[in-house]
C-alpha cells in the first residue's frame, strides 16, 4: 500500500560499503534527482547497517537517471542499482494480521 | 530473611548457564562453594520444578550436532579452527552432558596447531581445560585421547614429565601403543634429551614394537637440539640402514635444525638435496622453516625460503602463527608474497588482499602505530584499496575502541571523512551494557574529531543508556553537547518507542510545538505514527477522558492541513474503535484521512476454459489363457480360433511370446498384424526391448533400427530396467565383435534421444576392444565416445591395460586426450588410480604430490568400493596412505573405507593397526567408524579398547520401543516393520522413528512413518482410552510427544465429542506447553467441536463467543478451523448459527476476526453465494488482507477478487495467487498477462517464480528474470514490509 495515487519512483540499492551513511548515500543519489526518502535500515544491536537501502525519487526523471548511469561507484565501491519493482510500504499495522 | 548465600551463587550460575546445574556428576566437582548447599530439600524443589524435562534436554543435544560437524569442517577445510567456534562447542557439549569418546577427541585435538590466533600457553591451558571438565562429565577417555593430548603437548612445545604422564595413564588403566612411544619420544626429543629418548626407544624395541620413520624424525631433532648436528645428519643413514628411506618429514626436521641455528647455507644445501630425490616438500614444510627462522631471531633468511614456495598451500595460518607470538612484521613479509589476485572488475571494489591479516592484528591487540603502519604498506604495495576503513571495521566489530579511536586519527589526517555512524558500534554496545560513562567517553572522542552527533546517534544509541532523559541531558551538558539535535531526537526517541502517552500526560505543550512542526518538520509519516503510537499507548479509560483534549488537538492538526496515509488512519481508527470513541472517530480523524482513490478496474475474472477431458477407451480384453502357459504353437493356434477377437494387449503378449522363443519372423507379423488392426497401438518398453533384442542377435539390424524409430514416434520412455536390456542387446552384439551393427544401434538410440548416453551404455565398444587386448582401438573407441558424448566408457581399465604393457606413448595421448577435454585434475586422478591398480605405487605417489590438487571425494570413494569389491586390500591402504596430505581429504572416510574391507575379510589385527594408525594421522574417528571398528573386535572376540558409541537412542526410550528398535535393526524388512506395527503402542513410533534416523536408516524410518500414520488413522475410531494412556505414559517418560501427533489426539478427541478427553489432556500438556510452542486455539475449537458433536450447540457458540467479547487481542485466535470442520459435516444448522454469532461480533463487538475467517472458509469451499451475504452484512471489505489469505488456493483468490473487483491490494493478491501456481504455465501467464493490462507490477519474487514456469517448461523466458536467489527476494520483500524508524 504505497502511498495511495501516487507513483512511486524508487531504487533498491545493495552491496553499500559500511562507511556510507544515510547522509552520504542520499547525497550521491541526489545527484539525479531529489530525493525525496532514502531508508537504509541499521542493525541497533551491532550499530552497522545492512547493506542495503531504498531511495525514493519525487520525479520519474530522477529515477531513470540514476538507472541510466552505470557503474555507480561511491569511493571506491560499486553499489548494486536496480529499479525497486516492490515499493516500501508501511505494514507494522498488518503485521498482526499476518502473523494469525 | 536474609537468603542464603549459597542461593545467590545458585541463582547467578543458573541465570548465566541454566543447562549446566542439572548434570548430575558435575554437581560433585563444581568449583563454586555454593554447591555444597545445593542438596538442601527447599532447592531441589526449586530445581526439580525449572528443570526441563529430559526429554525437552533430548532435544536440545541433537542441535549439537551440527555444531560439531562444523568444527570439524572448519578444520578439513582450513586447517584451522577459531577459539570462539572451539568455546562455543565446547560450552555446547558440556550443557548437553554425556560427551562422547570422538566428541572429546575432536576437541583436544583441535588444542593444538589448529588454534594459530591463540599464544601457545593458552591451548594448552585450554586444552587442560577441556581434558578436566568432560572427565567430570562422565567422558570416557581411552589412548586415543592419551595420544591426542600429548600430540597437543608437542604441537604447544609444552613442558611436562613423559613419567608423570605414563603413570597417570596407568593409573586410569589405559595400555600405551606405539603412538604414545613414539610421542614420548618426540616430546624428549623436543627438549634434546637424548637419553630419555633412547629409554623409551628401548623399550619399543624390547616390545617389538616397530620404529617407524617417525621415530628417526623425533630423532633428528633431539640430536639438533642436543646441540649434536652431526648426530642428527647421521641419523639419516642410520635410518637407510635399515631398511627405512628418508621422508619428506625427516628433511624438515633436519631444515628446521639448520633454521634453528640460522645456517641458512645448510638449508639451500639440504634443499638441493631434496630436490635431487624423488621428494617434494610442500609449501606447508617450507612455512614450517620460515617459522622456526623467525622465532630463532633469524628473521633475515626468510626471503630466500620464501624464494621456494609454489603458494599451492595456505600460508594464512603461519601468518597468524607469526602474528600470534608477535612476529608480524615477518609476517607481513610473508603476506607480501601472496599471489596477488587480479581483481575481477565486474564484481569486487579494488583489491583487498590481507583482511585476515589486520583483522588478526586488530584481535592482538598490536599497537595502532603499527596497525597503521601496516594499512599504509598495504596501501603503498596496491594490496588493499581501503585498509584503513577495513581495519577500523574489525576494531569496531570487536568494540575495541582505543585502536578504533587512533585509526579514525589517522584517516581524518589523511583527508578520510569520519561519519557518526562510525561511532555507532561502540555506542551499541554501551547501550546494551547500560554504560553511561563509556558513551560519554566516546562522545568526547567524538568532539575531538569534530564530528557531531546528529539525531540518529543521540536517538538510537545514547538516550536509552541513561536511564532517563533528564540524567542524559545532564550529563551531555557537561561535555556541551548541541542542544538542537538532542531535543529533537528525545522528542522522536519518545515517539519511537510509543511512550506518547507519558509524553502527553507530562509535556503536552511540547506536544504541541512537535506538531505545530517547531522541532521537528511535520513530515506525514512521522506524524502519523505519533499518532498512532499516542493513541496506543493510552487505555481506553484515557481516551474517554480526555476525549475532548484529542478533539482540540485533532481539529488543529486538521486546520494545519496535515494528512495521514490511508493504513495508519486504518490502525488508529481500529484502536479508537476499540475504545468506544466512534465521535471522535467520524468527525475529527476522518478529517485526516488522505483520500485513497482506487481508480483501478478491475476485469471480470472469466472461468478458466475447462479442458475437454478425453475419455479414454475402454478396451476388451480376452484372456490369453495360453500366455502363462508359455506354450507358443498354441497360443498361435488359439489366436487364429479367436482373430476376431483378439486385443491389442493380446498381441503384445503373444509378441514378447515369440520374443522369448526366440522367434522373430513371428513377432515381427505379430506387429504388422497389430499395425493394421490399430495403428496407435503401443508394445510397453519392456516389451519393445525384447524385439529389439532378439532382432539383433539375429543381425536383422535393419528391422531392430525401426523399432528404435517406431518407439521414439510412439514417445516410449527407456528408463530404469529397460536400460539395462538395452545395455544388454549392446552388449550381446559387442561379443559378436560387429561394430558397425553396434555403431549403428548405439547412434540411433542416442540420436532418437530413446536413453542418455552413460557410460554404461556406451562401454560395450570399449569392452569389445579391451578383450581383444587391443588398447590403441579400445582407446580410440573411448576417444570417439567423448567427442560424441562426453563419455569416457572404462577409461580406468584402458588405462590399466596401457600401463600394464608399458606402452608409454599410448598413455601419453590417453593423457593428453582426457586432459583437453575434462582438465587436468580428472587425468591425474585416472592416472592416480591406473598406477594403484597395477601397483606402481611410486608413480602413484608422484601423481597424488602434485602440488595444488584436491581431494575429489567422489573418485575416491569410486576406487575405494572398487578395491573393497575386490578384496585389494594393499591397492586400498596405499591410496589411504599416500592420500594423508592430499588437500581437503576426508581422512575418517579413507579410513572407514579401509575398515569395511577389514570387516569384509573379518581381520581384526588388521583393523586394530588401522586404528593405531590414525592416531598416529591424529585423525578423529566419526561414530560410525568407531562402531564399525567395535564390531570387528566383537565379532572376534577381542576386546575392545575405547567407549563405544551407542546408536543415538533417546536415553530415555521405553522398554517395548528399544526392543522394537534391536528387533527391526536387526531383521531390516518391511514386512518385518509392518508386522511389529501391529504390536507396537503409538508411543513408541516417536523414538523409534528417531533412533532409525540416527542410525542412518532413513527408508527403515520411513517405513515405520507409514505406519505410524495408518494407525493414527485406525487408532482415530478407536483411540482414546488407548492414545490417552500412552500420552501419559510417554510424559512419565519424558518423553516430548510431537505437535502433530498431540494435535491429532485432541482433533480425534473432539471428533468423539470427548469433553473429558481434551480437558484432560490440556491439563497434561499445560506444563509441555511452552516448549512445544502449541497454540491454545487447539483446545477452545476442538473443545467447541466436541460440544458440537454431542449436540450443545449453545455450549460451543457460548465458549465461542466469550473468547470475543472477553479478551482484548484477538489478533491469534482464529476459529476457522471450526467453521471448517462445520463446512465440511454439512452440518448446516451449526453453520447458520456460528454466521449469526460472527455477524453479531462485528456490529457489536467490533470484532471482525471471526467474520473474515468465516468468509475465508467460504470462498475455500466454493461457498461464493454464503461469502457475498457475508460481505454485505459484516461490512467486511475494508478489514481484509491478502495476508489473511496468504495460504489460499489460486481458486480462493479468484472468488475474492470476484466478489471484491477493487480490493485494495489486489497486487498482493496476484503475488500469492502466482505462489500457488505450482506448476500451471498456462495459468501464470494469463495472470502476467491481466496484471499487465491492470497496469500492475509484479514484484521480483513473482516473476522469479514465473521464469521459473517458463524453464521447467522448457520455454525461453520472455522478460529479464530477477538474477538473485528467491530467498533473496522474500528477504527484501520482508524487510520492506518492517519498516525502521531510520527513515529521516
Amino acid at each position: 500500500m504505497s502511498a495511495p495515487g501516487k507513483k512511486v519512483f524508487e531504487l533498491f540499492v545493495s552491496k553499500i560499503p559500511w562507511t556510507l551513511g544515510t547522509k552520504e548515500v542520499k547525497e550521491y543519489f541526489g545527484q539525479f534527482g531529489h530525493v525525496r526518502k532514502c531508508l537504509l535500515p541499521f542493525d541497533k544491536g551491532t550499530g552497522f547497517h545492512k547493506g542495503f537501502c531504498w531511495i525514493g525519487y519525487t520525479t520519474e526523471e530522477g529515477l531513470h537517471n540514476a538507472l541510466h548511469k552505470d557503474p555507480h561507484v561511491v569511493e571506491g565501491s560499486k553499489l548494486q542499482v536496480q529499479q525497486n519493482m516492490m515499493p516500501f510500504t508501511w505494514r507494522r499495522m498488518d503485521k498482526e494480521a499476518e502473523e494469525s | 530473611a536474609l537468603p542464603l548465600p549459597s542461593c545467590h551463587c545458585w541463582a547467578l550460575r543458573k541465570a548465566l548457564n541454566p543447562q549446566l546445574l542439572n548434570l548430575s556428576p558435575c554437581s560433585s566437582a563444581w568449583p563454586c562453594s555454593g554447591t555444597r548447599y545445593y542438596g538442601t530439600p527447599a532447592e531441589q524443589k526449586v530445581v526439580a520444578r525449572d528443570e526441563p524435562s529430559l526429554g525437552v534436554r533430548n532435544k536440545q543435544s541433537h542441535q549439537f550436532d551440527w555444531a560439531l560437524a562444523k568444527l570439524d569442517s572448519s578444520v578439513r577445510r582450513t586447517g584451522r579452527v577459531t577459539k570462539s567456534l572451539l568455546q562455543r562447542i565446547f560450552h555446547d557439549i558440556c550443557r548437553t552432558g554425556y560427551p562422547s569418546g570422538n566428541q572429546a577427541l575432536l576437541l583436544l585435538r583441535s588444542c593444538g596447531s589448529l588454534l594459530p590466533e591463540l599464544p601457545l600457553a593458552e591451548r594448552t591451558e585450554f586444552a587442560h581445560h577441556i581434558w578436566g571438565k568432560l572427565l567430570e562429565l562422565g567422558a570416557a577417555y581411552d589412548v586415543s585421547h592419551y595420544n591426542a593430548l600429548l600430540k597437543v603437548y608437542l604441537q604447544n612445545e609444552f613442558k611436562f614429565s613423559p613419567t608423570e604422564f605414563l603413570a597417570k595413564m596407568e593409573a586410569a588403566n589405559v595400555q600405551p601403543n606405539r603412538v604414545t612411544y613414539q610421542r614420548l619420544i618426540a616430546a624428549y626429543c623436543q627438549v634434546g634429551d637424548i637419553e630419555g629418548a633412547s629409554k623409551v626407544l628401548g623399550f619399543m624395541k624390547s616390545k617389538d614394537l616397530p620404529i617407524t620413520e617417525a621415530v628417526f624424525n623425533s630423532l633428528v631433532t633431539g640430536h639438533s637440539r642436543a646441540g649434536d648436528m652431526e648426530s642428527a645428519v647421521n641419523i639419516l643413514s642410520v635410518m637407510r640402514g635399515t631398511g627405512i628411506d628418508p621422508g619428506p618429514d625427516t628433511y624438515l626436521a633436519l631444515l628446521v635444525a639448520y633454521a634453528e641455528k640460522g645456517d641458512m647455507d645448510k638449508i639451500k644445501e639440504t634443499l638441493n638435496q631434496v630436490e635431487n630425490t624423488d621428494i617434494s616438500l610442500m609449501d606447508r614444510d617450507l612455512m614450517q622453516v620460515v617459522f622456526t627462522l623467525t622465532v630463532a631471531g633469524h628473521q633475515q633468511h626468510v626471503p630466500e625460503v620464501l624464494e621456494h614456495l609454489r603458494h599451492d598451500g595456505d600460508a594464512m595460518n603461519l601468518c597468524l602463527s607469526l602474528i600470534t607470538q608477535g612476529h608480524e612484521s615477518t609476517a607481513f613479509m610473508l603476506l607480501k608474497t601472496f599471489p596477488s589476485v587480479q581483481a575481477d572488475s565486474q564484481n569486487s571494489n579494488g583489491p583487498d588482499v590481507g583482511n585476515f591479516f589486520l583483522r588478526h592484528c586488530v584481535n592482538t591487540n598490536k599497537s595502532p602505530e603499527e596497525l597503521v603502519g601496516f594499512c599504509k604498506g598495504l596501501m603503498d604495495s596496491n594490496l588493499h584499496a581501503a585498509p584503513m576503513q577495513f581495519t577500523l571495521y574489525c576494531a569496531l566489530e570487536a568494540k575495541k575502541m582505543a585502536p578504533a579511536i587512533e585509526v579514525m586519527k589517522t584517516m581524518k589526517e589523511e583527508g578520510l571523512p569520519i561519519r557518526p555512524h562510525y561511532f555507532w558500534p561502540l555506542l551499541a554496545q554501551h547501550k546494551r551494557d547500560q554504560n553511561t560513562a563509556g558513551t560519554l567517553e566516546v562522545l568526547k572522542a567524538m568532539q575531538e574529531l569534530s564530528t557531531e552527533p546528529d539525531i540518529d546517534t543521540y536517538c538510537n544509541y545514547v538516550l536509552r543508556t541513561f536511564p532517563s532523559v533528564d540524567s542524559a541531558r545532564t550529563a551531555l551538558a557537561v561535555l556541551g553537547c548541541m542542544w538542537l539535535s538532542f531535543v529533537s531526537a528525545e522528542v522522536r526517541a519518545e515517539a519511537a518507542e510509543g511512550n506518547l502517552a507519558r509524553l502527553f500526560a507530562f509535556s503536552y505543550f511540547l506536544l504541541v510545538h512537535v506538531c505545530t512542526g517547531n522541532l521537528v518538520p511535520p513530515r506525514p509519516e512521522n506524524m502519523a505514527y505519533f499518532l498512532y503510537h499516542l493513541f496506543d499507548g493510552m487505555s481506553e479509560t484515557e481516551v474517554q477522558a480526555k476525549e475532548e483534549v484529542l478533539r482540540e488537538y485533532l481539529q488543529q492538526l486538521h486546520k494545519k492541513g496535515i494528512c495521514i496515509p490511508v493504513n495508519i488512519y486504518r490502525g488508529i481508527r481500529n484502536i479508537l474503535d476499540s475504545h468506544h470513541v466512534p465521535e471522535l472517530i467520524k468527525k475529527e480523524l476522518g478529517g485526516l484521512e488522505s483520500r485513497v482513490t482506487l481508480e483501478r478496474k478491475l476485469e471480470e475474472l472469466k472461468a478458466q476454459g475447462s479442458s475437454g477431458d478425453s475419455h479414454l477407451k475402454c478396451s476388451k480384453t480376452i484372456k490369453c489363457v495360453c500366455v502363462f502357459s508359455q506354450n507358443l504353437p498354441r497360443a498361435l493356434e488359439l489366436k487364429a480360433e479367436h482373430e476376431d477377437k483378439m486385443s491389442p494387449s493380446c498381441y503384445a503378449l503373444l509378441i514378447n511370446l515369440c520374443c522369448r522363443h526366440d522367434n522373430p519372423e513371428e513377432a515381427l507379423n505379430l506387429k504388422r498384424e497389430l499395425a493394421r488392426m490399430d495403428s496407435e497401438a503401443t508394445l510397453d518398453v519392456n516389451k519393445y526391448m525384447s524385439l529389439l533384442r532378439v532382432l539383433s542377435k539375429h543381425n536383422r539390424l535393419e528391422e531392430a533400427v525401426d523399432i528404435l524409430k517406431e518407439m521414439k514416434e510412439k514417445d516410449v520412455v527407456v528408463k530404469d530396467t529397460a536400460v539395462v536390456l538395452l545395455f544388454h542387446t549392446f552388449s550381446a552384439v559387442a561379443l559378436r565383435g560387429d561394430v558397425a551393427a553396434l555403431r549403428r544401434l548405439q547412434d540411433t538410440t542416442f540420436a532418437l534421444g530413446l536413453a542418455k548416453p552413460t557410460s554404461n551404455l556406451c562401454s560395450p565398444m570399449v569392452t569389445m576392444y579391451l578383450e581383444k587386448g587391443d588398447f590403441a582401438g579400445a582407446l580410440e573407441a573411448v576417444m570417439e565416445c567423448e567427442t560424441q558424448y562426453h563419455q569416457l566408457p572404462r577409461i580406468h581399465d584402458v588405462l590399466c591395460g596401457i600401463v600394464k604393457k608399458g606402452d608409454t606413448e599410448l598413455l601419453q595421448k590417453a593423457m593428453d586426450f582426457v586432459s583437453q577435454q575434462r582438465g587436468e585434475m580428472t587425468v591425474l586422478y585416472d592416472l592416480f588410480f591406473a598406477f594403484l591398480q597395477t601397483g606402481r605405487y611410486r608413480e602413484a605417489r608422484k601423481i597424488i604430490e602434485t602440488p595444488g590438487l584436491r581431494a575429489k571425494p567422489g573418485r575416491l570413494q569410486w576406487y575405494a568400493e572398487k578395491c573393497i569389491g575386490s578384496n585389494q586390500m594393499e591397492a586400498l591402504e596405499t591410496m589411504v596412505d599416500l592420500t594423508a596430505k592430499l588437500f581437503e581429504c576426508d581422512r575418517d572416510e579413507m579410513y572407514h573405507y579401509l575398515l569395511c574391507l577389514c570387516k569384509d575379510t573379518n581381520d581384526w589385527s588388521k583393523a586394530e593397526a588401522v586404528w593405531t594408525k590414525m592416531q598416529e594421522e591424529n585423525v578423529i574417528p566419526r561414530e560410525r567408524t568407531l562402531r564399525l571398528l567395535a564390531d570387528i573386535f566383537k565379532t572376534n572376540n577381542q576386546e575392545v579398547p575405547f567407549e563405544v558409541p551407542e546408536v543415538k537412542q533417546p536415553s530415555s526410550v521405553t522398554a517395548f520401543s528399544s526392543v522394537a528398535y534391536a528387533v527391526l535393526y536387526t531383521s531390516r524388512s518391511s514386512a518385518g516393520l509392518r508386522g511389529l506395527g501391529k504390536a507396537l503402542v503409538p508411543a513408541c513410533y516417536d523414538a523409534l522413528i528417531k533412533a532409525l534416523l540416527s542410525s542412518g536408516s532413513m527408508e527403515d524410518a520411513m517405513a515405520v512413518k507409514d505406519i505410524n500414520l495408518t494407525l493414527t488413522r485406525k487408532n482415530r475410531k478407536m483411540l482414546k482410552e488407548n492414545a490417552l494412556a500412552s500420552l501419559k505414559t510417554m510424559l512419565q517418560m519424558d518423553q516430548v510427544p510431537s505437535q502433530l501427533a498431540l494435535t491429532r489426539l485432541v482433533q480425534g478427541l473432539g471428533n468423539h465429542g470427548d469433553i473429558k478427553g481434551i480437558q484432560e489432556v490440556a491439563s497434561l500438556i499445560k506444563s509441555l506447553s511452552p516448549s512445544l510452542n502449541m497454540s491454545s486455539m487447539l483446545f477452545v475449537n476442538n473443545m467447541a467441536l466436541a460440544h458440537i458433536k454431542n449436540g450443545d450447540l449453545e455450549r460451543a457458540l457460548e465458549d465461542l463467543e466469550s473468547l470475543y467479547t472477553q479478551t482484548a487481542d484477538h489478533s491469534q485466535q482464529s476459529i476457522a478451523f471450526v467453521f471448517r470442520k462445520v463446512v465440511e459435516a454439512h452440518n448446516d444448522e451449526a453453520f447458520d448459527k456460528l454466521r449469526t454469532m460472527a455477524e453479531r461480533l462485528c456490529h457489536q463487538f467490533a470484532s471482525y476476526k471471526p467474520a473474515t475467517d468465516l468468509f475465508l472458509q467460504c470462498l475455500d469451499t466454493g461457498r461464493v453465494e454464503e461469502a457475498r451475504q457475508l460481505l454485505q452484512v459484516a461490512s467486511l471489505r475494508q478489514r481484509l488482507r491478502p495476508f489473511s489469505i496468504s495460504r489460499g488456493a489460486a481458486q480462493t483468490c479468484r472468488n475474492l477478487l470476484e466478489l471484491i473487483p477493487d480490493f485494495a491490494e489486489k497486487e498482493l493478491v496476484y503475488a500469492y495467487m502466482m505462489k500457488s501456481m505450482d506448476k500451471n504455465l498456462e495459468a501464470a501467464k494469463a495472470l502476467y498477462r491481466r496484471m499487465q493490462a491492470e497496469g500492475l507490477q509484479m514484484n521480483e519474487l513473482s516473476l522469479k517464480r514465473l521464469a521459473q514456469l517458463y524453464k521447467k517448461a522448457g520455454e525461453p523466458v520472455p522478460f529479464e528474470e530477477p538474477p538473485e536467489t528467491f530467498k533473496f527476494y522474500a528477504d527484501k520483500l520482508k524487510a520492506s514490509t518492517l519498516p525502521s524508524p531510520e527513515d529521516d
